[in-house]
C-alpha cells in the first residue's frame, strides 16, 4: 500500500503525461514556424484601435466580423471580396448567403482559417479582444475599427476602410453622397425646431441613449434631441424621471413598419406609461432598425426619423428624395416580431451593443 | 474488495489514457473542417519527422495552431478541475463541494475583470496584454485563497465546516462585486466578462501559459497526492484520523491550498466551467472505489476525458457557432448529478 503511494507520489506517470503534453506542444510549435513561400505585396495601415497592422496592397478574401462592417463592404461595392460573415450579417440579404464564420463574440476560429482571409475586419465594440489576438498568433491580419461617437465619424470611418481596401474611389463617392443626402435634410430642417424625443433602447428595464453615442447624434441630424442628458453611453432611466421630462416623441427600432403601431400599443400598455403626453398622444416614431448599426444605411435611418418628426418639412417636395429601397429591410428577409427586435437590442445593452451593431 | 497494487493502479490508469487518447483523435477530426484518419496520422509523423513543410496549410493551422492547444489546455483544465474537486469533497467531507465552493472562481472572475479595466488604460504591448486577464485572473483567486483560508481559521487550525461558511460567504460577497463592476464600469472590453463568467475553451492561450499550466498542475496534484492515504483515513473522521497518525492540521492545509491552486489556474484560463469538477470524481467513484490512491489520478484522467468530450461537443453541435463549454457541461451535468442522487437514495 505505502508501495504504491510513495512510486506514485514521485509520479512517473505524471511525469509521462506532461512529457506526452509537452512533446505535442513543440509539435505544434514547429508546425508553425515556416512561413509563407511567397508573400504578397503588402503595406502597413494603422487602424483605429491605434495598431499597425500589415495587409496586402487590395485585399481580396475579406472576412467580416460585425454586421455594421459587412453592410459598409457592400455599400462600397466591393461583396464580391466578401468571403465569409457572421450569422448576425442580414443585410442586405445577399449578405445572409455568404459562408458564416458564426457568431460575433464567439466566431469560429476553425471556420475562419479555412476560408483563407488576407483580411479580417473587426469592430472594438462588439467583437472580442481576445478575437483579435488569435487572428494574430495565426498570422491572419485584422483591421479594427472603434465605437464611432457621431454620423460623421461612421462616414468617415467607411471612407477609411474603403482605403484600407484599395478602393479609395468607391469610399470618396459614397462618402459624398452621404453628406449630400444629409445636407439636402439639414436645409429642409433648419426652419423647425427640434422636438424632444425619447429613444428607447429597451423597456423593461428602460434604457435609453446618453449624449455620446452616434445614436444621440442620430437625433439630432434627424431634427430631434434627446431628452436624456446622460454621459453614460446606454443609460437606465427611472420612469419618474421620464414623466418629469415629458418627451414629444417616443422614438424606437422597429424592423418592420406594420409592426411598429402593435409596439407602441405593448409600451402603451405598461403600467404607469400612460401617464406621459407622448403616449396619450400617440406621438411615436418607428424607425428602421438600421439606426442600430453604425454602417451607411444610418442616412436613410435618419432621412426616415425627420420625415415622421416634421412631416410639415416634407409636404413641398414629395418626389425628389424618395426613401431609397434598403431604408426597410427587404421583404425576403425572414419578419421579426417587436420582441425580437427588442431582444436584440436588451442584448445589445447588456453586452454592450452585442447584436444591435 | 481486492487490495489496491500498484499493477492494478497502473492498469486502470492505462485504460484511462487510453481511453482519453482515443478521445482526443476523435476530436482532433471533428470540426469545421473534416480531417480524415489517415490524413491525421500521416501529418502527425510528418510532423514528428520534422516535414512539416509538405503538411497543408489548412491543416498546419487549423489542426495544429487552433484545435490541438485548445484539446491540451481542456486536458490540463478538466484534470485540474477534477482533482481539485475530489480534494475538496474529501477535506470539507461533503459531496457537494465543488471547486468553486470556497469562491475561488468568483475571486477569479473579479480579478480578470479588475486586469480589463487597467488593461484598457495601459498600452501595453500584444503579447502582454494577451497575458493580463489570466494573470489578473489568478492573482484574484490566490486572494479569494488567502481570504478564505483566513476566516476559514479557528485557534490557528483549518476548520472544515467554518471554511465552508467563509468561502460560501466571500463568494456571495464577490458575484456581488462582479455585478456591481459589470453594471457601472461596462467598458467595451468587458464584454467577453459574460462569455468568460460561462466557462470557455475557444479563447488560444499563448503557448508559454500552456506550459506554466501543467507545471503547476503537476506540482499541486503531486502534493494532493502525498496526502492520499491520509484522505482516506479522514474519511472515517477526524478524530479517528488522527488517533492513526494523520497529521490532520497539515494534510488540512496542504489540500486546502493546492486544490485552491488547481482552481485557480484553471480559472484564469478558461472561466468557470462547472459540473465537472463535481461529478467526475463521483462518477470515478462509483467505478473505482473511494481509494484516494486510485480516485485522484482517475479524476484527473476522468476530468480530461468530460471536458474534452465537452469542448468538442461545444464548436461542432451549432457549427458554424460555438457554445460555452461551460453550458454543455452544465446540461450533461445537471441531469447526471440528478440520475447519481436518486441512486443513492434508492
Amino acid at each position: 500500500m505505502q508501495r504504491v503511494n510513495s512510486i506514485f507520489t514521485s509520479g512517473p506517470a505524471a511525469l509521462l503525461l506532461a512529457f506526452l503534453l509537452l512533446g505535442a506542444l513543440d509539435v505544434s510549435a514547429q508546425a508553425t514556424s515556416p512561413g509563407p513561400p511567397s508573400q504578397p505585396a503588402t503595406r502597413e495601415v494603422v487602424d483605429e484601435m491605434g495598431r499597425t497592422v500589415r495587409i496586402p496592397l487590395s485585399p481580396s478574401r475579406i472576412v467580416s466580423l460585425a454586421p455594421s462592417l459587412t453592410e459598409t463592404i457592400y455599400a462600397l461595392g466591393l461583396q464580391d471580396r466578401l468571403v465569409g460573415d457572421t450569422d448576425f450579417c442580414d443585410y442586405p440579404v445577399e449578405a445572409q448567403k455568404k459562408p458564416k464564420i458564426g457568431g460575433i463574440i464567439n466566431p469560429n476560429l476553425e471556420e475562419i482559417a479555412s476560408l483563407h482571409p488576407d483580411l479580417v475586419l473587426v469592430t472594438k465594440s462588439i467583437n472580442r479582444l481576445a478575437t483579435v489576438r488569435a487572428l494574430d498568433t495565426l498570422g491572419i491580419p485584422s483591421y479594427a475599427t472603434t465605437d464611432p461617437h457621431s454620423v460623421a465619424e461612421i462616414i468617415s470611418s467607411a471612407q477609411k476602410l474603403a482605403d484600407v481596401l484599395g478602393a479609395s474611389e468607391a469610399g470618396k463617392s459614397l462618402g459624398e453622397e452621404l453628406q449630400s443626402r444629409l445636407a439636402a435634410l439639414q436645409a429642409k430642417l433648419a426652419a423647425v425646431p427640434p422636438q424632444r424625443v425619447l429613444f428607447i433602447v429597451w423597456t423593461e428595464p428602460l434604457i435609453s441613449t446618453g449624449q455620446h453615442t452616434f445614436i444621440a447624434d442620430v437625433l439630432r441630424k434627424a431634427g430631434a434631441v434627446s431628452i436624456v442628458e446622460s454621459s453614460q453611453d446606454w443609460p437606465q432611466m427611472s420612469l419618474e424621471e421620464v414623466v418629469r421630462l415629458q418627451p414629444d416623441y417616443l422614438v424606437f427600432a422597429s424592423s418592420h413598419s406594420e409592426s411598429a403601431a402593435r409596439d407602441f400599443d405593448a409600451l402603451a400598455a405598461r403600467p404607469g406609461w400612460r401617464i406621459l403626453d407622448a403616449v396619450r398622444n400617440r406621438h411615436y416614431a418607428a424607425i428602421s432598425d438600421a439606426v442600430n448599426r453604425p454602417a451607411p444605411r444610418i442616412v436613410s435611418a435618419i432621412e426616415e426619423l425627420a420625415r415622421h418628426l416634421h412631416p410639415e418639412a416634407f409636404q413641398d417636395s414629395p418626389g425628389p428624395d424618395k426613401e431609397p429601397a434598403p431604408a426597410n429591410p427587404a421583404p425576403s428577409s425572414p419578419p421579426r416580431s417587436a420582441i425580437s427586435s427588442f431582444s436584440r437590442t436588451i442584448c445589445a445593452r447588456s453586452t454592450e451593443s452585442l447584436c444591435a451593431h | 474488495m481486492r487490495p489496491l497494487t500498484l499493477g492494478r493502479l497502473l492498469f486502470r490508469c492505462g485504460i484511462l489514457a487510453a481511453l482519453l487518447f482515443v478521445v482526443v483523435v476523435v476530436a482532433l477530426k471533428m470540426g469545421a473542417v473534416q480531417v480524415s484518419l489517415y490524413g491525421l496520422g500521416r501529418d502527425l509523423i510528418r510532423v514528428l519527422l520534422r516535414q512539416s513543410s509538405a503538411i497543408s496549410t489548412d491543416y498546419g493551422m487549423i489542426v495544429l495552431d487552433i484545435r490541438l492547444p485548445r484539446i491540451l489546455l481542456g486536458i490540463v483544465v478538466g484534470a485540474s478541475l477534477s482533482v481539485a474537486g475530489a480534494s475538496f469533497q474529501a477535506l470539507l467531507r461533503n459531496p457537494l463541494a465543488d471547486p468553486y465552493v470556497l469562491g475561488v472562481s468568483s475571486g477569479a472572475a473579479v480579478g480578470a475583470i479588475v486586469a480589463l479595466i487597467i488593461e484598457n488604460h495601459l498600452a501595453l504591448s500584444p503579447e502582454l496584454a494577451g497575458l493580463i486577464t489570466p494573470i489578473g485572473a489568478f492573482f484574484g483567486a490566490a486572494l479569494t485563497i488567502a481570504a478564505v483560508f483566513f476566516l476559514g481559521r479557528r485557534d490557528g487550525h483549518i476548520d472544515s465546516s467554518t471554511l465552508l461558511l467563509g468561502g460560501i460567504i466571500t463568494a456571495s460577497f464577490l458575484s456581488a462585486i462582479i455585478m456591481f463592476l459589470m453594471n457601472t464600469l461596462a467598458g467595451s472590453n468587458l464584454r467577453g466578462t459574460v462569455f468568460w463568467l460561462m466557462g470557455d475553451l475557444s479563447t488560444p492561450q499563448p503557448r508559454s501559459l500552456l506550459y506554466f499550466l501543467s507545471f503547476g498542475f503537476l506540482v499541486a496534484a503531486g502534493a494532493i497526492y502525498t496526502t492520499a492515504s491520509d484522505l482516506n483515513l479522514l474519511l472515517a473522521g477526524e478524530k479517528e484520523a488522527m488517533h492513526l497518525g494523520v497529521d490532520v492540521p497539515r494534510v488540512r492545509i496542504v489540500v486546502y491550498l493546492a486544490a485552491s491552486i488547481l482552481t485557480g489556474l484553471a480559472v484564469s484560463v478558461s472561466g468557470a466551467i462547472g459540473y465537472v469538477g463535481l461529478l467526475v470524481p463521483h462518477v470515478m467513484r462509483l467505478i473505482f472505489g473511494a481509494d484516494h490512491r486510485m480516485l485522484l489520478p482517475a479524476s484527473a484522467l476522468g476530468g480530461a476525458i468530460a471536458i474534452v468530450i465537452a469542448d468538442t461537443l461545444a464548436r461542432t453541435i451549432v457549427a458554424p457557432s460555438e457554445l460555452p463549454v461551460g453550458a454543455m457541461t452544465a446540461m450533461a451535468g445537471a441531469p447526471l448529478f440528478i440520475y447519481l442522487l436518486r441512486r443513492r437514495l434508492t
